[in-house]
């Protein structure tokens, strides 16, 4: 993984052949007897120190996820994050105050602003750092981490060495709020940066992959390959959104069920956001679609199955209002529960047309990455589709995103033109022409049989590009033996659509960290605190590997310790 | 707030002055505006700033205030609050931060669970079993998740080997031999039957599916992590030419050491690519493939079960698998470890609190309060019907929730001094309160005198020393009059002008939507920022007088001086 992470440049060479063949498996290693070996993943901090002096102190990570609305943290190697976070009114009171155990205020309901004050109560930071106060998002991140510390790491006073997942194009201010938090108040060592979608990455199990995280303020649509960052799109259609789609709803429905007269009820954020996580729900897939024009020969029967009869009676899911006075509960039917999903995530009422670059509905959006992809790239990750975020935890949303990015790319292939215009007709005759050819060349290639039976009738010359590749023996010996000696099939399985689920971000970072991987993003505290982010070198990349090896076994400076440091994607 | 009115905040220094990043932010506001700067009670910032004086530390050496925010803590000793049973530090590391023996939350109401038998009195089994965590408060038990222990102790072993529904789960070494067989298993099989064609074909996936339920959290955070290393392992190949594990007693090393000084063109060759990591390809590395069936029995209970079946957010949050979602999927929550911590000044490094190790002790050794350095001041209201210090009982007491916008109210700013030394007290307040309602404030005696906290019975003894002692009656209104004194406390007259919920004039429901509507919770709240600053001359430290000479210099004096933030929280304005 060093290789990966670390310092493999080369991606594009190696992409159609992730190491075919040359990495050993597992088994066979077993069989191969090895020289012996010192330990691996030893690091002498300096040349003439003894191995185990520096060593336990240095290594030692603590792992931090940061989100808009949340921050997880906890220790390498293990599963799930020993606490996480969130930023919320209760969170944010002054010390003393202590009016959230109030039974009364349990039956209070918060006002909420609606439109763009909505949600600012409970997020960390917004990435329009004009209307955010660095000041307070310091605050927060620092009592949070507080919290973390004192509470759920209790850990003793040897300082800690942080991976720090951060969304990628952070805007600088807040990184450098952020770091100077955890240099600051939490005296880490050095903090290693690392992207959540390649962490979600590895959290999958993958190399490669198309990272949908349907986050707070946006989808992040981010196309990894090789471990790293290819590709990036983002749309608003996400979390919260969503959370103001269920709000109207419900809105809606108290509406309903007021007396007339009563005053206007508008539900708070906090409401609003558990029943969107208690129950709401994703519809499947629209059997009958009408804007979705399949190939005729594609749609398959399945498809064509009668929509779900409605049911009798409607299954409806009744919600209590505690915070209401006086509480009530109102009965909403499910399909309504569903209604916040698809207005906010897939507008399907809307032409494609209508839509602003920044709120494309995610399957569009999640095409469009892929069809900006090259070919090869496109083809790795079409079939690992991961979808993260706080939001995919919604059931039915990852199959509907699956469902809808399966029959786009059905509609429409892989073609970058949308609309060929006048020109449209030819585009139709070309496609038919190039369905017939094929069709034309699968029957050939059944009638070979019989063709070449009667040897008397001269064939007709087939064009070379129609022609089968002259099977070569010693080609199908060395992918017999690729097979068998290299990496598994399931491996480099590409060109479907194919979801793949990942354990988080957070659980990626605590493989990294647990397997002590170097991070290109690795900045010391001292150089920190002398020059902040301007300390980083412009290139974006300060590759490990080849520095390493030139210079020597680390005589010049300590082997973990790097000369420059570099911000990465970040830069 | 939820402190009850009258109520005191002092705002910790470490506010403004504790990184470089946040000097420089506030260096876009005018340099000498720093100074001038009035510290306001709603901005945001200010609820991490501001402490009750209790909260609050006090270091001799700085001679500032610290708040927890300006403290380094440290770790004495882990403790589970629920048994008091001290945990060392070395099972902290290797079993985490929850205790390991019999201490369980209840994971809908919070509360300590407790071990109960489900014996039946007609069959007594011989352990006195089936037994079960059950919680006293909400009744929700383990019977619920289907969850029976055979033995009252070891609860976190026996739970760990339960799933929910009673099946018994495999110990993680047991899984990673599974797993290591099963591997082995395909490894033959793949190897004997695979070839070309056939190779997608049998899948592990799919042997997988068959008598296993899909895997867990945990399981397949384990496969993958076994998977990572086993790749690992064959990446670092068997030459150490890395720059971390040189050997010297190797000739390989030896070999590197040579080609170091050879041309580059032999280096390269030399060096091999090194062999890309493969990804996850089966479940048994890791590979979790996205599976509908999951989400449309989601659907399905929700449909089925309704709102009472999933689980809020608190609940989710304590649990520690993150991914529960249906009331079936609870655990019972560990408790966590709780710590004695020392605190040290994060400039000093003096330690300010330290607390005695034993757990069952609550004493402190180390203690240095703010309690004892910085005058207290609370807040009274002086009501306009009784001028009188002492209200008779007819009066109704003093409604801080409701002060009427436009009707002065005087209050009474009592200050204690805790010190041994007499203070001079220089108070300062804008002259209207910041924020969306400006109430005029007045301070009647900006600038007084505090006694020293001597003995009581110097204050019994020397009553006649003290001019304005105990007047009742006629107390001070007048503006540069102190109202009243003590031995160590002066309290001064403060009137406020509430000012107006509604702007006057303004359209009442219009202003209503604006105000209540917008969010602003703590909008009608008085709060009034005061500046304090007080001087004083006291000893020189010990310290700095150094050890020899401490007979001599009793008359040895110096000044100082401490200044801060308060707020004083007067109670919430009425729309009228």
């Amino acid at each position: 993984m060093s290789s990966g992470l670390g310092g493999e440049r080369k991606a594009s060479a190696s992409l159609t052949r992730p190491g075919r063949g040359t990495a050993p498996r597992l088994h066979d290693l077993a069989s191969t007897p090895e020289a012996p070996r010192t330990p691996l993943l030893r690091s002498n901090s300096s040349f003439f120190a003894s191995p185990g002096g520096s060593f336990r102190t240095e290594d030692e990570y603590v792992v931090i996820e940061l989100g808009a609305r949340f921050v997880r943290g906890g220790f390498p190697g293990e599963s799930a994050p020993r606490c996480t976070l969130h930023f919320g009114p209760d969170q944010q009171r002054r010390v003393g105050d202590y009016r959230q155990w109030d039974p009364d205020s349990a039956k209070q309901r918060r006002n909420t602003k609606s439109g763009q004050g909505w949600s600012r109560d409970y997020e960390l930071y917004r990435m329009d750092l004009s209307a955010v106060d660095l000041g307070v998002v310091e605050d927060k991140f620092e009592r949070a981490m507080r919290e973390a510390y004192n509470k759920y790491f209790l850990l003793d006073t040897k300082p800690r060495r942080i991976l720090l997942a951060l969304p990628p194009r952070m805007p600088h201010p807040l990184m450098s709020t952020i770091l100077d938090v955890l240099f600051g108040h939490f005296q880490a060592p050095s903090i290693t940066l690392m992207m959540s979608p390649i962490l979600s990455a590895v959290g999958a199990g993958l190399r490669s992959a198309l990272v949908v995280d349907i986050g707070w303020a946006e989808t992040l649509v981010t196309a990894v390959c090789e471990y790293r960052e290819v590709h990036e799109r983002r749309t608003v259609r996400a979390g919260k959104l969503l959370s103001e789609e269920m709000a109207k709803i419900l809105n809606a429905e108290l509406d309903d069920e007021a007396q007339p007269g009563d005053p206007k009820l508008q539900v708070s954020f906090e409401e609003a956001d558990e029943v969107l996580s208690r129950v709401g729900w994703c519809k499947s897939r629209p059997r009958s679609n009408r804007r979705t024009v399949y190939f005729p020969a594609r749609t398959s029967p399945v498809l064509e199955e009668f929509e779900d009869a409605v049911e009798a009676p409607e299954p409806t899911v009744t919600i209590p209002f505690l915070r209401q006075d006086p509480p009530t509960e109102i009965t909403v039917s499910l399909a309504t529960l569903a209604k916040p999903a698809e207005k906010a995530l897939f507008a399907p009422d809307t032409a494609l047309n209508e839509f602003d670059d920044d709120e494309l509905p995610l399957h569009h959006l999640i095409y469009r990455a892929l069809l900006a992809l090259p070919i090869d790239v496109r083809r790795l990750c079409m079939s690992r589709i991961i979808i993260t975020g706080g939001v995919s935890a919604m059931p039915g949303l990852k199959t509907r995103i699956l469902a809808e990015l399966e029959a786009l790319v059905q509609a429409r292939g892989w073609d970058q033109v949308r609309n060929y215009g006048s020109a449209s007709a030819r585009h139709e005759q070309i496609l038919r022409q190039r369905r017939e050819q094929f069709e034309l060349r699968r029957q050939e290639s059944e009638d070979k049989v019989t063709q070449s039976l009667d040897p008397d009738i001269p064939r007709a010359p087939l064009p070379p590009g129609l022609q089968d590749p002259v099977d070569d023996v010693i080609d199908a010996k060395l992918a017999h033996l690729a097979l068998r000696n290299g990496p598994p099939p399931e491996s480099f399985v590409g060109g479907s659509i194919r979801g793949v689920e990942t354990l988080g971000a957070w659980a990626g970072g605590s493989l990294v960290a647990q397997l002590r991987i170097k991070g290109i993003v690795e900045i010391e505290r001292e150089k920190y605190l002398q020059h902040g982010l301007q300390g980083a070198t412009k290139e974006k990349e300060v590759s490990v590997v080849p520095q390493r090896q030139s210079m020597g076994p680390g005589l010049g400076r300590g082997a973990g310790e790097r000369a420059s440091w570099t911000l990465g994607v970040w830069a | 707030m939820a402190q009850p009115f009258p109520y005191t905040y002092y705002a910790c220094d470490c506010f403004d002055s504790n990184t470089a990043a946040s000097a420089s932010r506030a260096a876009q506001t005018p340099a000498d505006d720093e100074d001038a700067r009035t510290f306001d009670p709603r901005s945001p910032r200010s609820n991490y700033a501001l402490y009750p004086l209790e909260h609050l530390l006090y270091c001799e050496d700085c001679q500032q205030i610290r708040c927890p925010r300006c403290v380094i803590e440290e770790t004495l000793n882990w403790y589970c609050p629920s048994c008091l049973f001290e945990v060392p530090s070395s099972v902290v590391k290797s079993d985490g931060n929850r205790c390991t023996r019999n201490c369980y939350n209840c994971p809908v109401c919070t509360s300590p669970m407790t071990v109960s038998s489900l014996e039946k009195p007609t069959e007594p089994s011989a352990t006195g079993g089936p037994y079960i965590l059950a919680c006293p408060y909400c009744h929700w038990s383990t019977v619920e998740i289907g969850i029976e222990f055979e033995k009252h102790t070891g609860i976190t072993n026996q739970l760990s080997r339960i799933a929910n529904g009673g099946k018994t789960l495999p110990t993680q070494k047991e899984r990673d031999k599974e797993r290591e067989r099963r591997k082995e298993a395909e490894a033959r099989g793949g190897i004997g039957g695979r070839d070309i064609l056939s190779g997608s074909e049998d899948s592990p996936t799919r042997d997988g599916e068959g008598n296993a339920a899909p895997p867990g959290h945990d399981d397949i955070f384990s496969n993958l992590s076994a998977f990572y290393k086993a790749q690992m392992q064959a990446q670092t190949p068997s030459n150490p030419f890395s720059p971390h594990d040189l050997n010297f007693s190797s000739p390989s090393t030896y070999s590197r050491i040579m080609n170091l000084y050879s041309s580059t063109a032999s280096k390269k060759q030399k060096r091999e690519k090194p062999a890309l990591m493969r990804e996850a390809a089966s479940a048994l590395e890791g590979l979790a493939l996205h599976d509908p069936a999951s989400d449309i029995a989601a659907i399905e209970r929700i449909k089925k079960e309704g709102w009472a079946s999933t689980l809020s957010p608190a609940r989710k949050l304590a649990q520690l698998n993150p991914h529960v979602r249906f009331d079936s999927e609870l655990r019972p929550t560990a408790s966590l470890l709780c710590t004695k911590r020392g605190k040290r000044c994060r400039s000093c490094r003096h330690i300010l609190s330290k607390p005695e190790s034993k757990i069952t002790s609550t004493r402190y050794k180390i203690k240095l309060l703010a309690l004892n350095h910085i005058p207290r001041l609370s807040l009274r209201a002086l009501s306009p019907a009784t001028t009188t210090t002492t209200p008779g009982p007819s009066h109704p007491p003093f409604n801080y929730n409701a002060l009427r916008p436009g009707i002065p109210i005087h209050f009474l700013l009592h200050l204690s001094n805790p010190l041994f030394d007499p203070i001079r007290v220089t108070l300062a307040t804008p002259s209207t309160t910041p924020g969306a309602i400006a109430s005029r404030i007045t301070i009647l005696c900006p600038q007084f005198d505090v006694g020293a906290n001597t003995d009581v019975w110097d204050d019994a003894l020397s009553s006649s020393l003290s001019p304005i002692a105990k007047r009742s009656g006629d107390a001070q209104f007048e503006a540069g009059k102190i109202y009243d004194r003590g031995r160590n406390w002066t309290a001064v007259v403060l009137e406020v002008v509430p000012g107006f919920v509604t702007p006057l004039g303004g359209k009442r429901d219009e202003a209503d939507g604006d105000v209540k509507g917008g969010g602003e919770v703590d909008a009608d709240l008085l709060e009034i920022p005061v500046f304090v600053r007080i001087e004083f001359e006291a000893d020189v430290s010990v310290e700095e007088r150094g050890l020899g000479d401490s007979r001599g210099s009793k008359g040895e004096k110096e000044r100082r001086e401490e200044a801060f933030w308060t707020v004083l929280g007067a109670g919430r304005i009425v729309d009228v």
